[in-house]
This record gives structure tokens, sequence and C-alpha cells, in this order.
């Protein structure tokens, strides 16, 4: 049996409990109900045994388990009650605690004696107690405590759960009679007239045209409009200017760019795996861009499901279209994992689990994860729902085991031109790899002992780090031999084919200079060698064991195994080990070389080597013959060649990807979210609450994620369109209709205007699931045209404006801050899609430990969805204003009104760059204009309307006093003093509430 | 949920707290129109016995059996090969293996008036054994540091958490509205990097403050844009009040046009003259000009070795003094395999030791003679502890989840004790099991907050620091 960690809760990688609300059990999953028939009941009228059990086990009981496995206990755990017979021959979540009349198969006494479960969890009682309960199972656990259980067993009731309103089928409701004839301009207006006019409340005014412009733009592109924007919407007075501006926003490439980003923040975007060793994901930005060209092109949404979670199993009709689908599937794999955890059962729940919520909470408005131990506190989801959700998504390949695992790749497609490339390539290297083993070959007959200078040869003569056998660490004996007469310095160690287990060498390099290092191995090979020398590494890398066959002669010059290329650094004492545990035959180990990678190539330094460039009078080791030396040297030149050739091979394009598991396989529930207490095996499927009609066929030879998006992108799908179209509204009015976007269930709240999101649901899927379709629809209403003005008598009413009597006024978020602040400094740079992540010391990790966000510098313009997204490191700006936390799905972003963005503003070196660029394009653009027209155009450059009489005198005063102390106070001439307060204008223009804030 | 203060969990989103990465901002309470700052000095549920918290991470994991937790039979045993329940091969395989007993390099003594064994590691804080309290049967989650490390900082190994401070400011608001209610200094970008003081799913003011990092000298640690290096302080307060005054104005045409001013916008006026007077108030606290020569030797600080960590130290005493409610003093580095780490290399236990020995006993004896001790809780620790046995045969200790020693120190503790046990070879905890989650409990109670009450509601149900698990750890209590 699998030796488990103590209680449930206590179990490693539990992902959550409900805090505090542990009062009812629910009972184990393979529980026997046939206990009454146990041979308990015989043991019962023995007098003796109930008597032992009062003196031996009731006291212990009493005293050691009843604090949590009682009806009186504060928080039961494991689902186990011992303070009544029943409770005990039940048992709890992981089966009944005992057998009667067999201690050995009794989960209790398991647990006594720490096998399994460690009870109590503070120490292990005495061996006597242990003896006793053991004895009082054997003969039969006579107990005369005949209380019945006082726990029902809590089942979910599917059909009581499909009433509560989010799991109701989507209406075709009808836009309500409204008294106003006039206000409305849409069927969204009426929905929200109806209720106001139910509560005898009126929208206020219109915004005026510049709010509404300023609004819009921001909302469908993330910029602010340009001052020639502004003027063309100001003078268009014919009845379809609106449309037209609408029009315009949603067809410009920055549109994609706006929304792919929202919908980047559902899907847990981010460019590194976060956890405890965080790795960058090189290729993210495929999906990233994906997104943006989805939403650029008006993907339907349902289409985008569909690709996301089962892009692989679809037809691809073009290469072009595999890529897309390929890419999409990334999704899957961009959540936040623990790619370090030891316990790979366990790590492959986990990224199971991190999917299931990313795709509960991001499409379906679901906590699901909540029924990972257990069924879901609040909401009709059964274990076996999770369980049955984690069948599909552990069908799928997604995970490739080391000690730090790592996500799936796929290549992707390539385009005919890189395809003959790569093909071309191939060829040259196979043709190359041909005169490479000929020549070897030759070169081996001639000098049968190697092309090397046979015979020993000096630690000196070598390149790179060497640690000769006489500086290694030993463990146990080791004798040394010179024998073979191949060796490095002084001789070789063997192990003498004794003491297997007991003895170890380890070499300890000392590193100058980080890098990346060839470790080699030297040993001399022979028949009666070990086959399997188990070998570790502490690598910068992490730690590596390899296995070395020490029968087959070392590839390189008959020396040298490679065991890879791993970093090194000098921070730490990394080491290369080698063990004789477990071997059969001679273990031999000469030294371990370091050969820093751009040295690999380099010969090493022996006269054979030297004869690629052969010159008059050099020392010729006699051993060799001139047809050797010259057979040698064409190896090393043919080498080198190949590695050049090899460096110069055609980037094959690849792709984070998913794709079926060998084994297709039903999920066995895991008892309380441990993955080493499995219980019964789930159907794979979907969440039975949320199926209306019959559930999908799940496919025997296939994962059934393709099942599952069907499912999902349904538009009879009560949660799909509803919480899709929500997410629309939130980010167009500051809060959903259903304010809590991610939450759809019973601890969600409900919906303001349940009518109105089943109209857009319904109107959403009828067109075709047009994202473009509905935003245009909402952008055009009445209601978002409201100003933000103030009414008492509605604020009194519905003071938190869910009735929307009036626009919500909204902050811009971290990227619209930061992408207004770029246009109006004139330094945004458009350039659209590819790797955000270019900085090479990042992907290659040079002068660091390991490729790392750490180093990363921002340095970039671009507009912020291109900034890459770490889970460890954060742009400054975008931790200061509330960027989406990339761990989880994040629909909506937090608002705060802190300190640190007050700081940022005054003194980030960004802001004032910013600024400074602002001022600098203006007064280069207005060389001949006052400054009372300057402040104008900076005005209508950073908030898009003109400034007040109070706001200009305010800015003029500045002005005057700036570039008159920064002329008196330095030599500077007074151009560079006015560009010093202008930078300050802008500054100031940057950090002001209307900049900020959105009305 | 636990609701210390009316204000409502919307208000909190939209917080109109000046925080600080964590600011109090108690002015404000007093005026009309403006929610109670969710930094605001709160009523704990319990009486506090600690008002503040000084965590001492000793980050990769410090030997027990070379340090604090003395096991004669490693001397007896060394060499011999024994059957171990070694926590990274259970992971891995779900059986132990056998390994060689190694012994520790440092020679044990019995100290104080406790008469605390003790190895020669740490000979400083051995001078204060009798005001430390040890836990020696701490196990916890995680094998590797990432996990582990998460789960010290956030009671999971894996799942997005708040961090133990920002917890801790939740429930008990800060002291000092210019300061931030919790700091981290120089703490690691590695394993798990801000969300070992992230705030999560708690409002952003709850998150902690870093001052300075690896790498950079404790001496050139500051708060990220405190100061403007580009203007004067003539010139900070001119820029300050040119946007004041737009702001100013842009309130009163929002007047005009029939909005009426309301807190949102009023929070972001306060928020700027809040960070002014924290460029005033805050780069005296982190100024160490001021201590005595004494004080400065106290803690090691102006010698190699420990100047570092001396200074964090001594910073620590001077953010506690001025009201900081939790703060972390990091011994670490970036890599993925951080300081004490000694997976090959023992005596480097050795350095690590020279670098924290003398700054932590002198902040101890600091607190002591200030009398900050009484309501300062110091604890000192890594995320987990080191095997008895070396690490594949070779020269160094592999990590141990199963059992390890902490100490406390300070307010609510039993000094000169000893609490918990290993088993004889120091490996498993096996007496008094002290798990990560009971720390976490035993702080917060320490702090009159009670683990169980301090919820959170975040994607429809209530957190806890301590998940479904953790107890008080009561015999520890004075």
């Amino acid at each position: 049996m699998l030796k488990l960690r103590a209680l449930c809760s206590f179990q490693r990688s539990i992902p959550h409990t409900c805090a505090g609300v542990l009062a009812y059990c629910v009972i184990g999953l393979c529980v026997s109900p046939s206990y009454a028939t146990s041979p308990a009941a015989d043991a019962k009228s023995d007098a003796h045994g109930i008597e032992f059990f009062e003196a031996k086990i009731r006291p212990v009981l009493a005293e050691k388990c009843y604090s949590c496995h009682s009806a009186d206990a504060k928080a039961l755990r494991g689902g186990l009650l011992l303070d009544t017979k029943q409770g005990v021959l039940i048992g709890g979540d992981s089966g009944p605690s005992i057998e009667p009349g067999k201690p050995d198969e009794s989960l209790l006494i398991q647990a006594l004696k720490f096998e399994g479960f460690e009870m109590p969890p503070s120490g292990k009682l005495s061996a006597q107690v242990i003896k006793d309960f053991e004895h009082w199972v054997k003969i039969g656990a006579p107990d005369p405590r005949t209380a019945t259980t006082a726990i029902a067993k809590k089942g979910i009731d599917l059909e009581a759960g499909r009433k509560f309103w989010s799991f109701t089928p989507i209406g075709r409701p009808e836009p309500p009679k409204v008294a106003d004839k006039r206000w409305a301009s849409s069927d969204i207006d009426r929905f929200i007239l109806a209720k106001l006019e139910a509560k005898k409340l009126k929208p206020v005014a219109d915004a005026d045209r510049s709010t509404w412009l300023r609004r819009v733009t921001f909302d469908l592109i993330g910029l602010p409009p340009s001052p020639a924007e502004i003027d063309a919407f100001l003078a268009d007075k014919s009845p379809n200017a609106y449309a037209a501006v609408v029009d315009r926003l949603l067809a410009s490439p920055q549109f994609g760019e706006r929304w792919g980003r929202h919908w980047l923040d559902v899907a847990r975007f981010a460019e590194s795996s976060g956890g405890g060793r965080s790795m960058v994901f090189k290729e993210a930005w495929r999906y990233r861009d994906y997104v943006i060209d989805s939403f650029n092109a008006d993907k339907p949404f349902k289409q985008l499901i569909a690709e996301q979670l089962a892009g692989d199993l679809l037809t691809h009709e073009t290469p072009e279209v595999e890529r897309e689908h390929l890419v999409a599937t990334s999704y899957l794999l961009l959540g936040a994992n623990n790619y370090e955890e030891q316990d790979k059962r366990v790590l492959e729940m986990d990224v199971a689990d991190e999917q299931i919520d990313a795709v509960g909470k991001g499409l379906l408005g679901m906590t699901i994860s909540c029924a990972r131990c257990h069924d879901h506190k609040f909401d009709p989801i059964p274990t076996a729902d999770y369980y049955a959700l984690a069948g599909i998504f552990r069908s799928t390949h997604m995970l490739i085991h080391e000690n730090v695992s790592k996500w799936t790749e796929r290549p992707l497609p390539m385009s005919p031109e890189t395809e003959a490339a790569v093909a071309k390539h191939e060829a040259a290297v196979a043709e190359l790899q041909g005169k490479l083993t000929a020549a070897k070959k030759l070169a081996k007959k001639l000098t049968p002992a190697g092309i090397l200078k046979s015979g020993p040869i000096a630690a000196s003569e070598l390149p790179g780090i060497v640690i000769d056998d006489t500086q290694a660490k030993r463990v146990g004996d080791w004798s040394t031999s010179r024998h073979v007469k191949q060796y490095v310095g002084e001789g070789y160690l063997t192990d003498d084919d004794l003491g297997k287990g007991e003895k170890t060498l380890t070499f300890q390099p000392e590193f100058k200079k980080a890098g990346l290092y060839d470790v080699r191995l030297s040993y001399v090979s022979l028949g009666n060698r070990a086959e399997s020398v188990p070998v570790s590494l502490l690598t910068a890398d992490g730690e590596i064991d390899v296995k070395v066959n020490m029968r087959e002669e070392p590839p390189i010059d008959g020396r040298f195994l490679s065991l890879g290329k791993y970093r090194f650094d000098p921070s730490n004492q990394w080491f290369v080990m080698i063990s004789n545990e477990g071997t059969a035959g001679f273990v031999t180990v000469d030294c371990v070389q370091f050969v820093p990678v751009d040295e690999v190539a380099a010969p090493v330094k022996t006269d054979v080597a030297d004869a690629d460039a052969p010159k008059a009078g050099q020392a010729v080791d006699n051993t060799v013959s001139d047809e050797a030396a010259k057979a040698a040297a064409a190896v090393v030149k043919l080498e080198r060649e190949m590695k050049s050739l090899t460096a110069t091979a055609p980037d094959v394009p690849k792709t984070m990807a998913v794709d079926d598991a060998e084994t297709i396989e039903d999920c066995k529930i895991c008892i309380r979210g441990n993955v080493h207490n499995r219980g019964a095996a789930v159907p794979r499927g979907v969440l039975q609450v949320a199926t209306v009609g019959k559930a999908p066929q799940m496919p025997p030879d296939g994962s059934g994620r393709r099942e599952l998006a069907s499912w999902i992108a349904d538009a009879e799908n009560p949660l799909t369109s509803r919480v899709y179209v929500n997410r629309v509204w939130y980010y167009l009015f500051g809060a959903g209709l259903v304010r809590t976007v991610d939450n759809f269930g019973t601890t969600g709240e409900s919906p303001s205007h349940p009518e109105l999101l089943d109209y857009l649901a319904r109107q959403f899927t009828d067109n075709g699931w047009s994202t473009k379709k509905l935003i245009r629809q909402i952008v055009l209403s009445r209601t978002y045209r409201l100003s933000t003005a103030d009414n008492k008598q509605a604020a009194a009413t519905d003071p938190e404006n869910r009735l929307l009597w009036r626009m919500n006024r909204r902050r811009l978020d971290a990227e619209a801050l930061r992408d207004a602040m770029l246009a109006v400094s004139g330094k945004l740079d458009l350039r659209a899609g590819g790797p955000g992540v270019n900085d090479p010391s990042v992907l290659k990790g040079v002068g660091t430990v390991t490729p790392t966000e750490y180093t990363y510098e921002f340095l970039d313009t671009r507009r912020s969805v291109y900034t890459p997204a770490f889970r460890n490191r954060t742009l400054e700006l975008f931790e200061a204003f509330d960027f989406a936390d990339p761990n989880t799905v994040a629909g909506k972003r937090n608002v705060s009104t802190v300190a640190p963005q007050a700081l940022y503003l005054l003194n980030s070196p960004f802001v004032m760059d910013q600024a400074a660029a602002a001022g600098a394009r203006l007064l280069a653009e207005e060389p001949a204009a006052s400054d009372e027209a300057r402040v104008e155009r900076a005005f209508r450059e950073a908030l898009g309307r003109k400034p007040t009489d109070g706001e200009k005198s305010a800015v003029l005063a500045a002005l005057a006093r700036d570039s008159k102390s920064i002329d008196q106070n330095s030599e500077a001439s007074s151009s560079d003093g006015r560009q010093v307060a202008w930078e300050r204008v802008f500054q100031a223009l940057f950090g002001c509430l209307d900049f900020r804030y959105l009305e | 949920m636990w609701n210390p203060t009316s204000f409502s969990r919307r208000r909190l989103l939209q917080s109109t707290a000046c925080g600080f990465g964590s600011l109090a901002l108690a002015g404000l309470l007093n005026k009309p129109g403006i929610a109670a700052s969710p930094l605001a000095s709160k009523i704990p549920h319990l009486p506090a016995k600690a008002k503040r918290v000084i965590f001492l991470f000793m980050a990769g994991g410090v030997s027990q059996v070379d340090s604090f937790d003395h096991k004669p039979l490693l001397d007896k045993e060394d060499g011999k090969s024994r059957e171990f329940n070694d926590a990274r091969n259970l992971a891995r395989n779900g059986k132990g293996a056998p390994a060689r007993v190694m012994k520790s390099l440092w020679k044990f003594n019995q100290h104080g008036k406790s008469g605390k064994w003790a190895s020669e590691l740490f000979p400083a804080m051995c001078e204060h054994v009798d005001d430390l309290c040890f836990l020696h049967g701490m196990h916890t989650e995680g094998v590797a540091h990432g996990p582990s490390t998460l789960f010290l900082h956030t009671g999971s190994t894996t799942q997005i958490r708040p961090s133990v401070g920002s917890w801790v400011t939740y429930g008990l608001g800060t002291e000092n509205e210019n300061l931030p209610g919790f700091v981290t200094l120089s703490p690691s970008m590695g394993n798990g990097g801000p969300r070992n003081y992230g705030n999560a799913f708690l409002p952003s003011v709850f998150q902690g403050t870093a001052i300075g990092k690896p790498g950079i000298p404790a001496k050139d640690a500051k708060i990220r844009y405190l100061l403007n290096e580009r203007r004067n302080d003539l010139e900070e307060r001119e820029q300050l009040d040119l946007v004041q005054a737009l702001n100013r104005e842009q309130i009163s045409a929002r007047a005009a046009r029939g909005i009426a001013a309301d807190t949102e916008l009023d929070a972001v006026i306060d928020s700027y003259e809040l960070a002014y007077r924290m460029q005033q108030f805050a780069p005296g606290i982190l100024d160490l000009a001021a201590e005595s020569q004494e004080t400065l030797d106290l803690y090691g600080i102006g010698q190699k070795e420990t100047d570092n960590y001396g200074r964090q130290c001594l910073m620590a005493r001077r953010l506690a003094e001025s009201g900081v409610r939790y703060i972390q003093v990091n011994y670490s580095d970036n890599s993925n395999n951080p300081a004490w780490d000694q997976h090959s290399n023992m005596p480097k236990h050795g350095e690590h030791a020279k670098a924290v020995d003398r700054p932590i006993a002198g902040l101890l004896a600091d607190l002591k003679r200030r009398g900050l001790l009484e309501d300062t809780l110091v604890w000192w620790g890594g995320e987990f502890g080191r095997n008895p046995f070396a690490e594949k045969n070779g020269t160094g200790r592999d990590h141990n989840p199963d059992g390890f020693t902490v100490w406390l120190a300070g307010a609510g503790v039993k000094p000169g004790f000893s609490y918990g046990a290993t088993d004889e070879f120091g490996h498993m905890a096996v007496e008094n099991k002290t798990h990560m989650h009971d720390l976490h409990a035993t702080v917060l109670h320490l702090l009159g907050l009670d683990h169980l009450k301090l919820t959170y509601n975040f994607a429809g149900r209530n957190f806890r620091l301590t998940d479904v698990a953790g107890e008080v750890i009561h015999p520890i209590l004075t």
C-alpha cells in the first residue's frame, strides 16, 4: 500500500476544501452497506469482549480520536465517525475503518501503525495500545455503542438544481412595453427602461458627443480618439454618424487587440508557468495572436470554443487552418502549474484540475473545481461530474514527465518554402553525416586506439574544466588502475565489482563563468563492465539522472561520453556523482570534463587536432602515422562543418498544443481529492445539471474533447451564451447584468435584468455567435449613450445603478492607461503580432541560471497586449494598476485606488519619458503657436476636449514658472526650459482624473 | 465572512484606501463621506499577545540535525546504510530507499539555563536559547522548493492564495498611516517570487511591499518610485500641485454638469497627498544613519559577512518600531536552489550561518532591551529541513518536509522551551507533530486572530489561511 500522509486535508496538493463548512459528511464512495451482517453481531453477546472494549478501546477512542471523528467534533475529518459502532463499520471517505476479525485488513489498525494514514496525527500511540486494538478487531470488534450515526447522507438533487435560474433553458423574451415611447432606440433600451419605469425612475440625459466618442473609442479599441477623429465626428450631423464611428472601430485592427486582451484575461493567458519554478512559455505568443486575429475576423465564438478545446481533433481544410487549430489548443496548457511537483500522479490531476477550473469559470461561469474533493457544497455539481470531466482531460496528452515536467508542444505545418528548406537541410545533414561516418571509420581503421593520441594524456591537455578521478570525493573503496592505457592523468578508478551500493565518486567543479557546458564522463570500456551505471548531476537546470553503459566504447575520441549539455554558474556547488548502486560488472571512472558549449566544436588540444592546420616543425606524435593524422583531421573538419550546418537549420515552428492520449480511459474518483486513494471510475461526460436533453456520447477511442466542446458551444447550453454576453456587457458598462461574471452559481449574484440577458444570449447565437454584432448592438443603444450625471431620486432608489439609470464611470485599465500615454507621446508602436518575449537573454538564459522572466527588461513601446505577460513578474505599471491576475480566470479586474499608483504617475521614468516625448512633439509640431494654443492642443490630444478656463490658467501659470525657473537655474537654453515645462504639463495631464477615468 | 468593520466588500474592492501595497489612512476615517479604510487598525477576535511579526526566512531549508535538533545516534550510525522513507523517493516511487547516515559536521553542546542542546553552527544565537521556543516536530507539504516555499507563505502548494502577511494585514490593519502594513525585505524572485508576498484575491491594499532584492546590497534597498530621481523636492511639490489643481478643477467641472463629487474621485486626490507624505516620511525609516555605532556592531553591520543581513535585521527593528504589522526578513537568493540548499556540500551551511547568526542574535538582543520583544513575535525557519542521511551517498543532504525545526521568540510564546520531536535520526516528526498549518494558526492566534474566523469570500466561498486544517499549538503559549 502506498504510504499516505496523515489526514485528508494534509495530503499533498489537495486544492482546497471549503473553510469551516465540514459540518456534514459525504459518505464514502466505496462504502459497503452490508455492515449489519458483519461478524460483529456474533461478538455482541460476548461480555468479555465488551469488557475489553470498555477497558482498553473506548477510553483511547474518546481521548485520541473523538476530537476529529465524532458527532461532537468541531470539524469532522475524513468523513469518519468513531463514536458509534455504525460509524466505525461504515467508515469514512476511504471505506470501512475495520474488517472485524481481520486486523491486517483494517484501515484503522494500519492508521494506528502509521502505515498509510498516520493516526493520531499528534504522534503514534504506544505499542501496547496498538496491540489492544489489533486484539479487539481480531475478536470481532465487540462494541456496545448502539446509537445511530446522526448524519444524513447528502446527495445532490439534480432536478431541484435545474430550477436555479442559470440552469433553466434560455428563453426568447419579447421586449417589454414601455410608457415613454420616445426614449428607447432599441430593444435593449426597452428592457432597461421598463425596469426603470417600474421603479418610477427616468434615465438621465445623454452624454455629449465627445464624451460618447471617447467612451466608445476606448471601449472598442483601447485607445483615445485623435483630434481629427473628434473633429470629424462633431462635424458629422448625419443620423448615421454614431453607427459610422462604431463600424470604423469594429473594422480597425486595434479592435482585436482590445477584445482579444479581454479574452486573454478569461483564458488566464500568461507567458510563463508560474508555480515554484516558473518556466517561460516561449510559444504562447502564437495563442495570443490567434486570439487577436480571431476577434478581428469576428470568428464565431462557437468556433473559438471548439478550436481551443479540440482544435487538434477538427478537420483542417488547409495547412493554415491546421496551424490555427493546433495553436488554439494552447488554451488548455496556459495554466499556472507546478511542474516540479515530484509526485507526478498529483501533477497530472493538478493540471487537469486547472483546466477544469479554466473551462468551468471561463466558459460556463461555474466553480467546478470545488467538486474535486467532495460534492459541490453550493451548486448542483456532484464529485462524479468533476471526474467525468477530468477523464476527458486525463485522456489528453499534455505533460512530459521529468524531474521538472513540461507541457506538450507540437510542430506546426510549414509553408511550402519552409518545408522545402527543411527538406533541403535534412538532405544536406544526411549527406554530411554519411561522409563523417566514413571518415570516422577510416580514421579508426588507421588508428585503432582512436583519433586521440593513444595512451595517457594529461588533464591540462583537455579543454574546459577537467576534474580527474584523484580530485573526486570518494565514498567506499575505489582502487586505481592503469590496466588499459587510455586514461587522463595518473590512471582511473574501479569499484572492482565489489561493494555494490556502497561506493560513490563525486566530482565538484568550480565555475568561474555561468553558461552552458557539455558534461563528459571518461571511463574505460571493456566487456566485463557494468551496463547501467547510475550517474546523477546537480545542474542549474535541475537534478538529472542518467545511466551509462560502460561496455560501450565512449563515442568521443574513444574516451568520453557526453552526459548532455547543462547550465552551471558560480552560485552553487554543482556536482556529478557516479554510484555503483544496482550495477553488475565493473564500474570504471576516469575523469569528468565540463566543456563550455562554444568550445565543444574546438578540437581537443592534441597533435591530431592541430593537424587541421599543420605547421612546419610541429611536434608530431610518432605513434600516429601521417595517413592516420590526415584521416583524423578530416573527421575534425567534417565535425566542424556539421556543427555549422546544424546551427543554420531552418526554424521548424512549433506550438504549445495537445493531442489525444494513447490510452483513453475514464478517471477514477480521488477520494477527498487524494490521488492515491481512488474510488470508482466515472464515465467521461459533462455537467449533468447544465445538460438539456441527451448527454453527449463519449467516444471509446477519443478523449471526448470534441464532444465537450460541442456541448459547451451549443445555443441550448443554459450557461455558455449567457456567460459570454454578460462578459461583453461588463466590458462595456463596467458591471455585468450578473455582476459576478465568473460565477453563475448559487453563490454568485442573480441577474439585474434576466430577460435582457436571455434576449442578448438568443440574439448572439441567432446571429452566428458574432461578437462584433453583439457589441455593435449594445454600443448603439440609447442606454450606452447615457451620461454619468447624478439624479438624487434615482441614487436613493438604486444607489448602485444596477438598473442603469445612468452610465457607470469607469477607470482606464492598465493597458488602456499605458497605451493612451504612448498614443499621446507619439511613441506608440503599432506593429502587430509576433513573439513578445524577444530578449535573447530570457529565451536562452544567457547570463542567468535558466531561461527566466526575472531578468526580462520591458523596453518596447508596442501595445500593451504584446507586453510579455509573465506570471511571477509583471510590468510595474500593470502591477500598480490592477492588471489581470494571470494565475486564474480573471473575468473581472480589481479596481483599487492606492498611493503606489500616485507614486508611479509622479515618479516613474516611463511616465516622465512619455510626457517628455509628448512635450517635444507638441513643440516640434506647433513651433509658432502661442502657449495658449498649445495648451488647447495638449488637452485635445490627452483628454479629447478643450481645457476649461481654470485648467488653462493653472497650466499657463505652471508653464511660465517652470520655463523661468529652469532657465534661471541652469545653463540650458530657453527652448530646453520650455521642453521641460511641457514635459511637466503632459505628466500632469497623464495623472489627472479626466485622463484616468472614462465618463 | 468575518467583517472587521462596516465597509462592504464592494467598497473594499474599489478601495478608497491609499494602501501602499498597503497603507493605512487613518486620517480619512474622520472625513465625512469616506468609508473606513480597510487598513485602519482593527480590533482582533481575541486578546492579542503580539502586535506584529518579524519572520526571518531561511530560504532553501536549514538542516535541523546540524543546528538545533540534537541526535547523538547520527554519530553512532555515521556511514551506515539504513532504510529511510525519503520524501522525494516516496513522491516519485511510492517507497523509501536505503541511504547512508551522515553525522553533523558541527559539535553539539548545552546552552543557557535551559540546558538546550545546540550545535556550534549558530554560536551567537545559542546565547539566546533561553529566549527561544523551539518547535522540533515541524512538518509541511511539498518536496521541492517551489511548492514548499509557497506552502510556507500561503498555506497552499499550488493554488493562488494570499500570503500570511496579507492575511494578517487584512485582519488587523496597520498602525502607521504613512507606511505599508506588510513589508518584505529582499525577497527572492524565485520559487513563487511575488506570490510569496502577494494578496491573491484579497484587495490589493493588503499586498506586501518589497524593499530591495537579492543581489542588491541591503544598504541600497528602497521602495520603488518613492523618490523622483530627476526632480528636487521643490519641483516634486510643484508637480503635485499642478496635478491636484487639474483634479480639483475637473471635480468642479463635473459639479457644474450635475455630477456630484464622490468618494472614488476624492480617493484619487487623497492618494496623491498620501504619496507625497510617504515620500517625506518613509525614507527616514530605512536610513540607519541615526543608529549608534554600538547598535550597528550589535548587528554585525560593517563586517563583511554580516553587513547585509545585519542591515536587513536592523531595518526590521526600525519598521517594527514604526508600526509595520508584518515584516519578513529574507535570507535568500534568486536561484532555484536557494541559499541553504546544500545538496552536495554541507560545509557551505557554515558560510550561511556566519551571515545570519550575529545579525539575528543582535536583533533579539535589541528587541529585548527596547521592550519590543514583549509584543513582537519573531519567527525563524525555512520552508523545510534536511535529511539526516547523505543525498545519493554524497556529501550533502536533500530536502526534508517530514521533520524540521523552527523557533519562535517573544510575545506570547514560552521562552527556553522545546516542543515536539523527530525520530531518533532526526528525520520524521513523531511527537507533538506540528504541521505548517498549525504554525500559521498559532501565529494568527498570537496576533489575536482566530484562524477559523479570518475568512474572505471569493469565487463563491470563504477562504482561510489554514484551509480546513490547523490547530493552535496551545502548549507553547504563555
